[in-house]
């Protein structure tokens, strides 16, 4: 059975996001309030590494669970889009990550005064990634990309858990069929499965946020029927998970989000006991 | 507990107590394979207690959340409180206000990362069993918030029958996120998250104490014919017929976690055999 492997420090999983910093990502959101879609993007993409980072952190350290990359495409090139210390880095163990954001900001939440009561409370929040848009869309070079980084890491790790692609975009390549170009992206494989690939499309299209679809009957344009098409199908495991989690999977769900926050899929992945009763993120 | 090396079968620790003349107690534990006996997130705890109404034996089990932190703690605490305590009802977890200013205090000034300071915030938590057995008046009461189980098997030797599983009675019962108890003042768990419930014992009976995946595994072998009840009757003893337990266990389905076992076989007392 494919999909089977642990996930362990020893065995680490890999999560490699490819990014949309086209120029249409400077165009509004649909779902945000006159927000930009590299707004939104930096915002999903920031959330979804300090989750991870949580989810590994264990005392007073971090276990490296997994290894994270993330690959911008803009004008005609793709390239790594970490900054910083992390500059020109691929993958990146989360450990190393969740150390070195572009900076740390201090914003104020409420939280538990440890005596039933609730206090206000200036927490840390890292930022990785700012918005960014310019120039053409050239998404086939990045699945190309990743393709050759996750048939090196499947090469490193030949017993890990296959490779999370997840590619957060507005849907328009500019450089050819995205669709014939994920194909040798989801055909790396290891001992466990292929790599999956996930597509998170920010569209400008007004409409309500679909999630894990099993068909692509609902999608309103040909952008996210095509990113319907060229993404993997979850897991069993991964269907139970979003279950559990109140998203609605089903046996053929694929792994396409239409206008909302992702942040579940970075859960869709077991590291051990997650105690049902802690609010996700 | 011993260390053992990564990427090696752990080498289980056993620790035996002759809690009361008549139960036999053995304690088996063991880290997960590849981590250390310091990332070892189980806790147990013992206590013989001999104040009437409620004297006897009890016994209890925590399993820290792997995707907690500082979870180790809260499950030393919870199992700890418990065996200390005398209640054996769903009022145990609303005395667990000492345990957990102790889990705080034990964290309070510690400089952490904004990653580590941001998971404690979230509490720590862990699943919990405790166990108290009236041995004179031979039965038991057992309390429970999430997976680790409780199996009571009769007529060993014999048919071994499971006269009980609790709280949960099958192995396809068991998921990956079970309902906890935290280690903030919200952790509590509701009402109908306390599972309670009370057996009788007779001589011989063995009952099993055991974190989340050696009891699934035990109850899957039972279910697929394969039972090991007797072998854990007879054989389980020393830390090798542990390690020998965990190494067959590992290669037909027994899961890679952090283990614990309890087990706990009950002789009739003279007195209350002479009374029946």
């Amino acid at each position: 059975m494919p999909y089977q492997a642990e996930i362990s420090r020893k065995n680490p999983g890999c999560f490699l996001f490819l990014v949309d910093q086209s120029e249409s990502m400077e165009d509004p959101f649909a779902g945000g309030n006159g927000k930009k879609k590299a707004e939104e993007l930096a915002t999903i993409l920031n959330k979804l590494i300090h989750n991870l980072s949580i989810r590994c952190a264990k005392s007073d350290s971090i276990y490296d669970y997994f290894h994270v990359g993330v690959l911008g495409y803009s004008e005609d090139s793709c390239k790594p889009a970490l900054g910083g210390e992390l500059s020109g880095r691929s993958l990146v163990p989360i450990s190393e990550l969740a150390g070195k954001p572009l900076r740390i900001e201090e914003r104020t939440k409420q939280s538990d005064d440890g005596a039933g009561g609730v206090m206000e409370q200036t927490v840390k929040f890292p930022v990785w990634f700012d918005p960014y848009g310019k120039g053409g869309t050239p998404m086939c070079a990045a699945l190309k990309d990743a393709t050759k980084i996750v048939a090196t890491w499947c090469q490193e790790h030949p017993q890990g858990f296959p490779p999370i692609v997840i590619n957060i975009t507005d849907g328009e390549a500019t450089d050819g069929d995205l669709v014939a170009a994920a194909r040798p992206l989801t055909a790396v494989s290891g001992e466990d499965g292929s790599a999956l690939l996930f597509n998170i499309h920010l569209s400008s299209t007004a409409g309500p946020s679909i999630e894990l679809p099993g068909d692509a009957s609902k999608l309103p344009d040909q952008h996210a029927k095509a990113l319907f098409d060229a993404s993997s199908t979850l897991t069993p495991f991964m269907v139970a998970r979003a279950t559990e989690l109140g998203l609605p999977a089903a046996e053929n769900s694929r792994g396409f989000i239409f206008n909302a926050q992702p942040l579940h899929v970075i859960h869709f992945l077991d590291i051990g006991t997650r105690p049902a009763n802690v609010r996700l993120r | 507990m011993c260390a053992c090396a990564e990427h090696q079968l752990a080498a289980p620790a056993v620790n035996h107590a002759e809690a009361a003349n008549e139960c036999d107690i053995k304690v088996f534990s063991c880290p997960k394979s590849g981590n250390s006996a310091e990332e070892y997130e189980d806790a147990w705890a013992l206590r013989q207690t001999r104040t009437p109404p409620t004297g006897g034996i009890r016994v209890a089990v925590a399993d820290g959340a792997t995707e907690s932190s500082f979870a180790k703690l809260w499950a030393v605490l919870v199992a700890e409180s418990y065996v200390r305590s005398e209640v054996t009802g769903a009022e145990f977890f609303e005395r667990l206000a000492a345990a957990r200013r102790l889990w705080r205090q034990r964290l309070a000034g510690r400089p952490l990362p904004w990653f580590a300071s941001e998971k404690a915030e979230q509490g720590a938590f862990a699943a919990f069993l405790g166990v108290q057995i009236d041995a004179h008046e031979n039965r038991w009461t057992a309390l429970a918030v999430g997976d680790c189980c409780l199996m009571q098997v009769d007529d060993v030797g014999k048919r071994m029958r499971v006269l009980k599983a609790f709280p949960l009675e099958k192995s396809s019962q068991f998921t990956m996120s079970p309902y906890l108890i935290g280690s903030r003042s919200n952790g509590e768990p509701p009402h109908e998250r306390i599972q309670i419930s009370k057996g009788s014992l007779r001589d011989g009976d063995m009952l099993l104490l055991a974190t989340d995946a050696v009891a699934a595994w035990l109850l899957k072998q039972h279910e697929n014919g394969r039972p090991l009840w007797k072998w854990l009757y007879r054989k389980l003893g020393t830390p090798e017929s542990f390690a020998a337990m965990v190494a067959y266990g590992r290669k037909h389905g027994l899961r890679n976690d952090d283990f614990t076992l309890v087990r706990v076989i009950h002789h009739d007392s003279p007195v209350a055999a002479k009374e029946r």
